[in-house]
């Protein structure tokens, strides 16, 4: 439920002339779907390291609500992300030797001294609502799908405001991909947060209600 | 976390035993080292603890404790008979009883002594003590049963001697034990040890002194004909010397071994020489009195738990350098295991990545990297002590098998306090590894997967 301002945002690496990412104006409104597509080495991963504050700009501005990412330092990044980004990844990482609620768990766990009671139940509906009944299941034991459900519902599990997916559906066959696409953009919908998904997974791109296209870390319109 | 930790450790459960190995075999060699060197220290010292002061002839004072004390095989220089005399009426004399070496059985030292002796150290547990020459008290830990019997063997341990084959011991009595060599030892009258190695030395000139009346009250003439050689004589224990010359005069009759023991043949000034006399003074300053008196051209006094401190001042040396060879290894293992601990934080950039991602803070990226690197340097510590420990044991068993010196291991206070010392740096040096995963950018840790 975060609207996403983006102005005058240059993201440059060490000896490339180049900005890898440029980006001059963007704005999402709260509670928009986006897919992110470009060919390999366009700037998306850039670009979703970026807006989740995991990587800062060189310069510009990114703001979430208001709330400059760029001016922020990387411990109040870290706090920032920890309350309102969901992230999905393209392999999952998830924690091998846990069980799937604990996998969910973990991050607010090392975020929080006090364990929520709200949280866990929370965890349970989350984790049957994707389909994953043993919730005690460790998460090496399961197929791949399985895996990015956990995942799914790991990004979930805080109600953050923005869900962030990098190419969710990439490592998994079409069924599987096919299940974690629908319960994404599903559970999104229901929880009426924002969604960026960088793929080219036709699944999203089709679905989703706006398409950025980045070539060479510029926006094509 | 600990939840994470745990099931981190669990999935590298080899390299964690491996590095908790090296690190508690590190720690184990410091142990062993200093609780070895306390053991010896102690040990030692309690075994000195019975001899208050010793009377030998002039010569070194190491080699006349080790003999007597702790029973070490080697030639004295023998004093006259007449020293013993002199010393059993002095007043400030609480006890005093000579020491006669020269014959072993079965590798044990058969000592020559007196009644007097075997209540100093303790007294008899079992059976009872000496009441003929041919009757033996053992130690604490000698195998010998009550009853057996027994041929002495002149010469030293390990070398194939001569066998008294005429004189026979019988086991009477055990020592309590001491804590000593004196335990491994076989006690027999130091009459019986004179008559062993008594010498047909009849025809010797210096028998027909004055005082040869005397002699014969002692009921063994042939004594003073030993006694009369004494200044000249070196050797290991009374009377070896000459006998090594003329082996053939070994008395091998069974003669008189069934005669009660006659004390007074000790206490003849005449008596044959002694290599050393072990004396209970009556009082502190008596002890010190009496070492003042017999510090001379004739004797040497000495207090046993002097000249160990001396001879501990040498070990405190090579305990140094033993020190620094276990502190060397530890520094060696604490930059090998560093290394490990760095390697293994790089190989898991992704995985702490990925937790900073999800959204734990820096600080529990710190904590996890910091807890796991302590809890597996920890427990290498403590498993070192305890190694250590053991190993000292061991060590000390061995020893003590092999000496009769009871070597305590034991912890003090000032161990908890290295504990305390070794767990801080432990602290410490996790602390490298925890910031090494504080740095990293969790975006450049994804992306390097």
């Amino acid at each position: 439920m975060l609207d996403l301002a983006i102005r005058d945002l240059e993201v440059r690496f060490p000896g490339l002339d180049q900005p890898v990412l440029a980006i001059s104006e963007l704005a999402l409104p709260a509670g928009s779907q986006v897919a992110l597509t470009g060919p390999s080495g366009s700037g998306k991963t850039t670009f979703i390291n970026v807006v989740t504050g995991l990587e800062p700009a060189s310069s510009g501005h990114v703001a979430w609500r208001g709330t400059d990412l760029e001016a922020l330092s990387e411990s109040r990044r870290d706090r920032w992300r920890a309350a309102n980004v969901g992230l999905v990844m393209q392999d999952f990482h998830l924690f091998p030797g846990l069980s799937a609620i604990d996998n969910v768990l973990l991050p607010q766990r090392l975020a929080r001294l006090r364990r929520l009671p709200a949280l866990t139940e929370e965890a349970r509906r989350l984790l049957t609502r994707v389909g994953i009944l043993r919730h005690g299941q460790p998460v090496e034991t399961m197929s791949r799908g399985q895996m990015q459900r956990v995942a799914v519902a790991r990004a979930l599990v805080a109600r953050p405001g923005v869900i962030v997916a990098d190419e969710p559906t990439a490592s998994l066959d079409a069924e599987a991909g096919t299940a974690v696409a629908d319960l994404l953009i599903e559970l999104v919908s229901e929880a009426g947060a924002t969604l960026i998904v960088a793929s080219h997974d036709p699944r999203f791109v089709g679905r989703l209600g706006r398409v950025l296209r980045l070539d060479g870390g510029r926006l094509l319109h | 976390m600990f939840q994470f930790i745990a099931a981190d450790l669990k999935r590298h459960w080899i390299g964690v035993a491996v590095i908790v190995l090296i690190v508690a075999l590190a720690t184990a060699l410091g142990v062993a080292v200093t609780l070895q060197e306390r053991a010896l220290r102690l040990g030692s010292a309690r075994a000195a603890e019975a001899f208050d002061l010793v009377v030998g002839a002039p010569g070194s004072d190491t080699q006349l404790v080790l003999s007597s004390v702790f029973l070490q095989a080697a030639p004295l220089p023998l004093m006259p008979g007449a020293v013993f005399a002199d010393l059993s009426q002095d007043p400030r004399v609480a006890w005093a009883a000579p020491i006669g070496f020269g014959d072993f059985v079965d590798g044990d030292p058969i000592v020559g002594t007196t009644e007097a002796l075997l209540k100093g150290l303790g007294g008899v547990t079992e059976g009872r003590g000496f009441a003929s020459l041919g009757e033996a008290v053992v130690g604490a830990l000698d195998a010998r049963q009550i009853g057996d019997s027994f041929h002495p063997m002149h010469g030293t341990v390990g070398s194939q001697g001569e066998v008294h084959t005429g004189i026979t011991y019988r086991v009477v009595g055990r020592m309590a034990p001491t804590g000593t060599p004196w335990d491994r030892a076989v006690l027999v009258p130091i009459q019986a040890v004179w008559m062993a190695h008594h010498h047909h030395h009849d025809d010797d000139e210096h028998e027909n002194e004055a005082d040869a009346s005397a002699g014969a009250d002692t009921g063994a003439p042939a004594l003073n004909a030993a006694a009369a050689d004494q200044p000249a004589e070196r050797g290991f224990g009374e009377g070896s010397a000459p006998h090594a010359q003329d082996d053939d005069d070994h008395d091998d009759a069974p003669a008189d071994l069934r005669a009660p023991i006659d004390e007074a043949a000790v206490t003849d000034p005449h008596a044959p020489g002694l290599p050393a006399i072990l004396v209970k003074p009556q009082s502190f300053a008596d002890a010190y009195k009496l070492r003042q008196a017999y510090r001379g051209d004739r004797t040497l006094a000495v207090f046993p738990g002097e000249v160990l401190t001396r001879l501990y001042g040498t070990l405190g040396d090579v305990r140094r350098i033993l020190s620094w060879v276990a502190a060397g290894a530890q520094g060696l293992v604490a930059a090998a295991i560093l290394l490990v601990v760095m390697v293994h934080v790089m190989q898991r950039r992704r995985q702490i990545g990925a937790l900073r991602a999800f959204g734990a803070p820096r600080r529990a990226v710190f904590g996890i990297v910091w807890v796991e690197a302590f809890a597996i340097i920890g427990l290498g510590v403590v498993v070192g002590f305890g190694l250590g420990y053991a190993g000292a044991r061991v060590a000390s068993g061995v020893f003590t098998a092999s000496s009769g010196i009871s070597l305590p291991v034991t912890f003090l206070a000032s161990d908890a306090s290295s504990l305390v010392v070794l767990f801080v740096l432990t602290g410490l040096i996790a602390v490298i590894p925890a910031a090494l995963a504080y740095r990293q950018s969790p975006a450049s840790a994804l992306r390097g997967g």
